[in-house]
């Protein structure tokens, strides 16, 4: 059943938690709202599953609208955050209990098989107490899924299982979504678990959806800094827009539908705005100008004035109010993903592309992550500007103190509009 | 079952007013294994002070009432111990009727608590928000009056010719009652009614503090997951609510049965003759008659029922079950 929010609001008091949201969840699909504790995400699943009753909106469910159908009335079930099992009941009658509102008669062998896709087959007869947290959690899911419910809401059901417990469920929940091919309506505070198993995203923040869309393209393509910042880490740093070209070639259009950015379309050059030099500074000025790159198809490269620095990307890849249309000197946030980024010693510094957007910097700090190395580096852009590198062939000269050059791909590179907080999202779990 | 704990230990305090409290928890979990030290004898030291004052105060006393309770004699002669076992089979034939009404008073009065006490409790735990303490201060503030003042203002408020027997009368409340057998003609005072609506509003806060408190504990999201699953608000109620209540329940009627099965202020200020309960006739046998043989065997026995009635209801609550 596909669901249907249209202007669906939620006010307590002077406090709105939950803006009027527009949003369309396609039938089968795993969906996940993702967001801190407080961004209306848990309000939002609570209004879906009839706990909480809208201040303004609807909700269609298919073609019916379930609004103000009280929540016994509606075919969706929820998994509950503390999984919320009834303490004196045992577990086949916990997973019963819906079937038994029901009118349902003989459960038994309908029970049975649920505890068994849970794989719990041996516990029927346990109180809730008696199980640990994992087990727990998979009772309740049981419980959910025994009603096949059109929708199945689940909120945060792994939170209170520890690390390996909850990857081992993710994938679980997952299996089993696609087993019984039931809407999944999941709603997390951790990016991974969103990303692991929804097929859609939609990002809240402060009672609004920032940004919705597949994993991949919320993490590869933000369109805000909450999104950049609490979707995995992003180097934000500020900056000018100098020059802003047409394309040369027809694909403009499509590149500006973002479907694929690449460095076709029109290019927006950016610098570093000034009084953030160091003295590393004079060699990055130099290195795309020496390069001398050849011109990419549809692309233009653009001589900047006075600039330190000098970055492209390509203009699908700027979430800015009319980007198309930006005038020189306009102020926005240049990103990038720290794994986006190779790190160089100056010596083969001659092996950068000609394209990609240079950097040079120094070395503050070197952590040993295992799968990868993390380094922080004192730049001109950025003075804590975050750096992942597989740990496969590392370059022992980079260590604190080096001075080292940094580049990416111009596709790597996002902008943002530079009126929002660029720490926004940062601080949170 | 924690909450239950305390209440093996008050149980007879109010059948047996001269005779103590309860069992003997204070003896300890017998005597530990020579040597270890100071640190070891640690709970034995804290246990003293309560098994002290038991001992003086609890179990010497109970002692010396069973052997009151098996004594012959007169106040003039004295009275000496003859193992008359006859006085509990006498007490019980002169008497019986003032058992049974006792405990007839008592039921009613804590069904009457429990009908009264739940929706309250459950409004309490539930619904009240932040008016919460309020209501709850609200209840206990009776106490802080005395009881006898207390039950003497239902005195004044059910007294002949006063507001609620001019206004029941009026509303033909009271003919239906007499019929009933419950009130006299067109008055409330010295009747059954009286008593047990004594009863009822003395021991109230008794039934509702262990009430709340049980339901205060239950997880509202469980309530959520019953209408998540189907269950209309009714059927929420009896499915998830009350057994999940039960212990509370259980709690409450125990504190309002024992006390008013004990119970004499109620019945002498609010019944006549005709609703004397057990305990007047033991305060009457001990303060009016002097037959202290007959009064201690009447309390043994009032104890004796009351456990005995105890522990076949909790042993059908199965309260152990409950969480």
């Amino acid at each position: 059943m596909t669901i249907t929010l249209s202007g669906i609001c939620k006010t307590f008091g002077d406090f709105t938690a939950v803006h009027p949201l527009d949003l369309t969840i396609p039938e089968g699909s795993f969906f996940a709202l993702l967001g801190a504790s407080g961004c209306g995400k848990t309000t939002t699943l609570r209004m879906l599953a009839g706990l909480e009753e809208p201040t303004g909106g609807t909700i269609l469910l298919g073609d019916d609208d379930i609004t103000h159908l009280p929540p016994h009335k509606r075919p969706v079930n929820t998994v509950f955050q503390n999984y919320a099992l009834f303490p004196h009941l045992d577990i086949a009658e916990n997973v019963a209990f819906g079937l038994r509102r029901r009118g349902v008669k003989s459960v038994r062998a309908q029970v049975a098989e649920m505890l068994d896709l849970v794989q719990l087959g041996g516990m029927a007869r346990r109180k809730p107490r008696q199980l640990s947290g994992g087990q727990q959690q998979r009772v309740a899911l049981a419980r959910a899924l025994i009603n096949r419910p059109r929708v199945l809401l689940l909120d945060e059901p792994l939170g209170a299982l520890d690390l390996k417990l909850r990857r081992q469920m993710q994938l679980e929940l997952k299996r089993i979504q696609t087993e019984v091919g039931i809407t999944f309506v999941h709603v997390t505070h951790d990016q991974e678990e969103a990303m692991t198993m929804a097929d859609s995203v939609a990002v809240m923040y402060r009672g609004r959806v920032e940004q919705l869309g597949p994993p991949a393209e919320l993490y590869e393509n933000p369109r805000s800094t909450f999104v950049a910042n609490f979707l995995g880490t992003s180097n934000l740093f500020e900056a000018e827009i100098l020059s802003h070209l047409s394309a040369l070639g027809p694909s403009a259009e499509a590149a500006g539908e973002g479907e694929e950015p690449v460095e076709s379309g029109t290019s927006i050059v950016f610098e570093a705005p000034e009084g953030a030099e160091t003295p590393a500074d004079a060699g990055a000025a130099e290195a795309p100008e020496g390069a001398s790159a050849e011109e990419a198809p549809g692309e233009t490269r653009v001589q900047v004035a006075g600039a330190d620095v000098t970055l492209r990307l390509p203009t699908s890849r700027c979430a800015v109010e009319g980007a198309e249309s930006v005038e020189k000197g306009t102020k926005i946030l240049v990103g990038v993903r720290p794994e986006k980024i190779a790190l160089l010693h100056p010596d083969e510094a001659d092996a950068v592309p000609a394209t990609d957007n240079q950097l040079t910097g120094r070395i503050k700090d070197a952590g040993y992550l295992g799968v990868s190395w993390q380094y922080l580096v004192e730049t001109p852009a950025c003075s804590d500007l975050t750096v992942y590198e597989q740990n496969v062939e590392r370059d022992t000269r980079l260590t604190a103190g080096a001075d080292v050059v940094l580049h990416w791909r111009p596709a790597h590179t996002f902008a943002l509009d530079a009126t929002q907080d660029a720490a926004a999202g940062e601080e949170i779990l | 079952m924690t909450a239950l704990a305390p209440l093996a230990g008050t149980s007879e305090t109010p059948s047996a007013p001269q005779g103590g409290a309860g069992s003997d928890d204070g003896a300890g979990p017998g005597a530990g294994p020579g040597g270890g030290g100071r640190r070891r004898l640690t709970p034995y030291w804290l246990l003293l002070p309560a098994g002290l004052w038991l001992a003086v105060f609890f179990v010497a006393p109970l002692f010396y009432q069973a052997s009151t309770s098996v004594q012959s004699g007169s106040l003039e002669e004295g009275f000496r111990v003859t193992w008359r076992f006859s006085n509990y089979s006498d007490a019980l034939a002169a008497y019986g009727e003032h058992f049974l009404r006792s405990f007839g008073y008592a039921a009613t009065a804590t069904a009457l608590c429990l009908a009264i006490g739940y929706p309250l409790a459950y409004m309490i735990a539930f619904r009240a928000g932040r008016w919460r303490n309020l209501v709850l201060v609200m209840v206990i503030a009776p106490f802080f009056t005395s009881f006898l003042i207390r039950t003497l203002a239902w005195k004044t408020i059910l007294s002949d010719g006063g507001p609620v027997v001019g206004a029941l009368s009026s509303l033909h409340v009271l003919d239906l009652t007499s019929r009933l057998g419950l009130t006299g003609d067109e008055r409330l005072l010295a009747t059954p009614l009286a008593v047990v609506c004594g009863l009822t509003y003395n021991f109230l806060p008794f039934m509702i503090l262990p009430l709340y408190s049980s339901l205060e504990r239950i997880d509202t999201s469980l309530h959520e997951a019953a209408r998540d699953l189907y269950a209309t608000p009714a059927t929420t109620f009896r499915k998830v609510t009350f057994p999940l209540s039960l212990p509370g329940v259980v709690a409450g009627t125990l504190l309002t049965f024992i006390p008013a099965s004990g119970d004499y202020i109620n019945a002498q200020l609010l019944g006549s003759p005709n609703e004397q309960m057990v305990g007047n006739a033991i305060q009457k046998q001990f303060l009016n008659v002097l037959d202290y043989p007959t009064a201690a065997a009447m309390s043994f026995l009032l104890m004796a029922l009351i456990l005995i009635m105890v522990s076949a209801y909790m042993r059908k609550a199965g309260t152990e079950e409950l969480v």
